[in-house]
């Protein structure tokens, strides 16, 4: 009988399939360095939006956004992924993930972001129009570098949801890491590439956690 | 005789149908200090927010600078740039620094370069005494401090006139009397001000006019010792007796 080392962290197989995991973590931060800055640029846009939109047009934004986090990610994603064909898009496999992350994650920054906005006083808004600051010039350096600082923790751990919610896109056939490690067992009989998937998942994630802590810690802005 | 910066006429405001301002007429003319007196809830808070349209008025017309007084888009932001206000809670941006709370509008409003930006900032914090402090957070400041920066925030913009809204009302008592030597030192440099306040001493000494205000509606106004010697009116006598 095999022993649970040569099951599970078989040196030889780990290293035969190093190579196409490594292919697939690239894969991995790819996807995430488009969909967090996406995220984060889409969601500002929502909540600063918000912020200045006619009661309308707010609860409008609120309800598109509540259906969105409404959907299960995945869900979300296998319908983007293969509904953009249907809209005549045919985005290479990556954008189309990136897309699809983009939307579900976005809705969460969004939300974040308009809280952050809600916390800073009205008298804020006020003193910067009484210079003669345009709206987009107060929300600029008045109020999100404020918003911001305000729910810092919890941008912080959205991000680290977002980044985990990557692993999503082997589903739908995209060669990421986790994707890549499946194929390596099957071409192994061997689960052990799951196991180096998993601890390079962990390498990439753990300091993002320590990071996220930290944040957490931190006081938000006197008053 | 010096020209008028500020002309209010017939201004009228409601908040929920019930009338905050009833058919204001007031001008304030070039070196002019006009200080406004009344009980809490008299208007003058609205009445200030009139002008630059913080409140927008339901009726009336402002003029500025001998001009209707615009009342949107980018003609707006400038009239207001040229306004200056100052309000009772200091309102200064807690994220940036002294400098920085005076520089922002000069630079991102005005649109002067950087450097120009910050020097109109360094000055203005010198006139009100506080050159050394550039670099303090508000957090860091006292009250009275804070209040001098959100005045520098308005000086820098070079305005033709400040909208002061109880600029001591929010301060202990020991540090009122570095904001109204600020104040009156501007005043001595002809800036133009109009100055809501409770300090009859200050108004006194400093307004060359004072106007009361009761519910809504400008009951008196005249030169201090008219106003405040020989009120004519019973608010007025018992609005006096009560401070
Ligand atoms: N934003 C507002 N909404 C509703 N009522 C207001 C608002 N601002 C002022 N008021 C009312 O208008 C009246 C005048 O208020 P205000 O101008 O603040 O007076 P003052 O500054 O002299 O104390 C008060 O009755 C006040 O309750
Ligand atoms: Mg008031």
């Amino acid at each position: 009988m095999a022993s649970i080392f040569e099951t599970f962290l078989n040196g030889e197989v780990m290293l035969e399939s190093a190579g196409l995991l490594l292919r697939g973590l690239l894969v991995t931060l790819e996807v995430s360095v488009l969909v967090i800055p996406g995220g984060i640029a889409v969601g500002a846009a929502l909540a600063t939006a918000a912020s200045v939109a006619p009661p309308w047009l707010d609860r409008a934004l609120s309800w598109g956004v509540d259906l969105v986090r409404a959907f299960p990610p995945l869900v979300l994603l296998v319908l983007i992924v293969h509904g953009l064909p249907f809209l005549g898009l045919e985005p290479p496999p990556l954008l189309g993930v990136a897309i699809a992350l983009t939307v579900n994650t976005a809705a969460y920054y969004g939300e974040i972001l308009r809280a952050g906005i809600a916390s800073i006083d009205r008298a804020q808004w006020e003193a910067a129009r009484s210079t003669g600051l345009s709206t987009p010039g107060v929300l600029r350096f008045v109020i999100l570098p404020q918003a911001v600082r305000n729910v810092l923790p919890d941008l912080a751990g959205n991000t680290l949801e977002a980044a985990k919610l990557t692993a999503l896109a082997s589903a739908v056939a995209l060669p990421d890491l986790l994707r890549m490690a499946r194929i390596a067992q099957g071409v192994h009989f061997n689960p052990s590439p799951l196991v180096l998937a998993a601890i390079l998942y962990l390498l990439f994630l753990w300091p993002l956690a320590g990071v996220v802590r930290r944040i957490g810690g931190r006081t938000t802005l006197p008053v | 005789m010096a020209l008028p910066v500020l002309e209010l006429r017939g201004i009228g405001k409601a908040f929920d149908g019930v009338p905050a301002l009833k058919g204001i007429d007031l001008s304030v003319h070039e070196g002019e200090l006009v200080a406004l007196i009344g009980p809490s809830g008299s208007g003058k808070s609205t009445l200030l927010r009139c002008c630059n349209r913080l409140t927008e008025p339901d009726g009336g017309a402002v003029r500025f600078g001998g001009r209707p007084a615009p009342s949107g888009g980018r003609a707006l932001a400038e009239a207001r740039r040229r306004m200056g206000m100052v309000f009772q809670a200091f309102n200064l941006y807690p994220h940036l620094t002294a400098l920085e709370n005076a520089a922002l509008a000069p630079r991102r409003a005005a649109g002067l370069s950087r450097k120009a930006a910050e020097q109109a900032a360094r000055e203005a914090l010198s006139r009100v005494g506080l050159a050394d402090r550039a670099d303090a957070r508000p957090d860091a400041l006292s009250g009275g401090q804070q209040q001098r920066v959100a005045i520098a925030r308005a000086l820098a913009l070079r305005p033709r006139i400040l909208l002061l809204d109880e600029p001591t009302s929010a301060l202990d008592p020991e540090l009122v009397g570095s904001v109204l030597d600020v104040i009156g030192s501007l005043k001595a440099d002809g800036v133009a001000m109009l100055i809501a306040t409770h300090e009859i001493a200050f108004a006194r000494e400093a307004a060359d006019r004072i106007v009361f205000l009761a519910e809504g509606r400008i009951l008196e106004s005249g030169p201090p010792e008219e106003v405040l010697d020989r009120p004519r009116s019973a608010r007025l006598r018992s609005f006096l007796r009560r401070l």
